[in-house]
């Protein structure tokens, strides 16, 4: 672990005890908020340092202001994301594609990934989302009046939307599943254990894909061209590295939240049920309200941002669950408003990496709720039980025992 | 009413064709053709909602194209980019 002393270069009276790993509220907690635990930076200035505020305890700029956070995000010259922060846990030097890269290579990958899961493309995917939904939350119907919605309906759905996306048989589900939690919630022997299993897993796959291609997605990655070449081994393993662990945790999360709040505002719940034509704002909201995702950039020159000296090297941190509480931006921010309009939230970023997967993120979000609601009937959480929420460097919801007996 | 279309700034989001699917056109890719719009009569409340609801600030509202252009000597279209 780094020392987190403060650098010289950061005036004293700029540095806060806040931290999105030691602040209260951030350590594993039943019942708790950790959106709203953060929500107090608003209290303060627009830039702040904080000394432990990444997994590896090193220190960060913390960005308030929504309008700050896209400013920063939409200028990747001045706020890199060359991090390498993945293969550099395994003790290797790659970076995941698109996330770590830079414009213009950015670019040049973003446009080949980009008609994969585009607004477009959703058409044709959707159908198997929801039939995905539905088996789920039929067997749990069938099942009991009573389930922990994170083991049993949000993580093993949004798994095998990645398996069908990659073309893979449901079988394999549990053995997924087991990877993501070790990778996202292990211990220090767990994660990089899981880590090496899923490079193997994606260096594997695509060997395979090579030699007999078929019609998914990993076959379109070994059989694209970048400027007038084939991909390296590197770069497939790049892009399949990121697009299993971006989207599993993060849509889990937001469904765990999501119903995790209608368990617990019943005339909201009821509304959404009887009105399922709401369910697409409200889906905007509970993203607004409960986001998952800390962004970090590395300042590539020295800069004076709203009298902070920004200085070559420092991290800057750019969190979704900060912005998406700025009274600035949001009217009543810290108010969950299900018909909000005009919610410009902050949820899958700003700027050149503005999250690939967003289009389908909000239609598994989207399409989880509506099959829930239609399926499942009045739910709160289950007597005796708390689900356990924490923040860190993804904000997350580890179970949720919900009860309609 | 014309809406001009700051292209360089799109992230493709796709809030805005969200909002308003005929008069947010969008590439392969998901991205905003390029080209400012002009919106229909029967179009502006959601063409306006469309636009606002840009996350990145690509889309702006011009009230005023009257002053820009002769009256019913000009197609709607043929400014368009
Ligand atoms: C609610 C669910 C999700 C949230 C909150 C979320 C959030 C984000 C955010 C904030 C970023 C920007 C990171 C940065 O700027 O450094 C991002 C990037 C990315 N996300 Fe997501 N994401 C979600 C779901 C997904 C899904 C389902 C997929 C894949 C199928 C996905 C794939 C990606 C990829 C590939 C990038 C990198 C894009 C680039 O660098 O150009 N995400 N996501
Ligand atoms: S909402 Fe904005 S960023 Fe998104 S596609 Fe439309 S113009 Fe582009």
């Amino acid at each position: 672990m780094t020392i987190n002393a403060v650098p010289d270069h950061v005036p004293p009276e700029m540095v806060r005890d806040f931290s999105l790993f030691t602040s209260p509220g951030m350590a594993p907690t039943p019942n708790g908020d950790p959106h709203a635990a953060v929500a107090c930076v608003h209290a303060g200035p627009p830039i702040f340092y904080s000394p432990y505020n990444t997994r590896d305890g090193r220190g960060t700029w913390v960005i308030t202001r929504a309008a700050d956070q896209r400013r920063v995000l939409q200028d990747a010259e001045t706020f890199s994301s060359h991090r390498s922060i993945f293969s550099s846990a395994l003790g290797e030097n790659w970076p995941m594609i698109p996330l770590e890269l830079d414009p213009p290579a950015h670019g040049v990958f973003r446009s080949l990934l980009n008609p994969l899961l585009s607004p477009k493309r959703l058409v044709v995917l959707e159908p198997k989302v929801r039939e995905r939904a539905i088996t789920l939350i039929l067997r749990i119907a069938a099942s009991g009046t009573s389930c922990d919605v994170m083991k049993d309906f949000a993580f093993p759905f949004t798994v095998s939307i990645f398996l069908r996306l990659l073309g893979l048989p449901d079988h394999r589900l549990d053995t997924f599943v087991g990877w993501a939690k070790d990778l996202l919630h292990g211990d220090n022997v767990k994660r990089p254990a899981a880590a090496r299993t899923i490079v193997a897993f994606i260096d594997e796959l695509a060997t395979k894909r090579r030699k007999e291609p078929v019609d998914d997605f990993m076959t379109f990655i070994v059989q694209a061209q970048v400027e007038g070449r084939r991909l390296t081994e590197e770069e497939v393993r790049g892009i399949g590295v990121l697009v299993f662990i971006a989207g599993l945790d993060t849509v889990a999360a937001a469904i765990g939240f999501g119903l995790a709040y209608l368990a617990r505002n019943i005339k909201d719940q009821d509304l959404l049920r009887r009105e399922p034509d709401r369910i697409v704002l409200a889906a905007e909201e509970l993203l607004r309200a409960y986001p998952s995702v800390q962004i970090i950039r590395v300042a590539t020159k020295d800069i004076d941002f709203e009298g902070a000296p920004i200085r070559k090297g420092d991290y800057v941190s750019c969190a979704a669950m900060i912005a998406n509480r700025d009274p600035a931006e949001f009217e009543c921010p810290n108010t969950v408003d299900l018909a909000r309009e005009d919610n410009r939230h902050a949820a899958f970023g700003f700027g050149p990496h503005r999250c690939l997967g967003s289009h389908l993120a909000r239609r598994e979000i989207v399409i989880g709720l509506e099959e829930w609601l239609a399926r499942i009937p009045a739910f709160r959480i289950q007597n005796a039980t708390a689900p356990i929420t924490s923040g860190g460097h993804l904000f997350g919801i580890e179970n949720l025992i919900l009860d309609w007996s | 009413m014309r809406i001009i279309v700051h292209k360089a700034k799109c992230q493709g989001h796709a809030r805005c064709s969200a909002q308003a699917p005929d008069v947010f056109k969008l590439d392969d890719e998901g991205y905003i053709l390029p080209g400012d719009i002009e919106v229909a009569e029967g179009e502006q409340l959601l063409a306006s909602r469309g636009a606002r609801s840009c996350p990145e600030r690509a889309l702006e509202l011009d009230p005023t194209p009257a002053a820009r252009v002769v009256p019913d000597a000009i197609e709607p279209r043929v400014w368009r980019a």
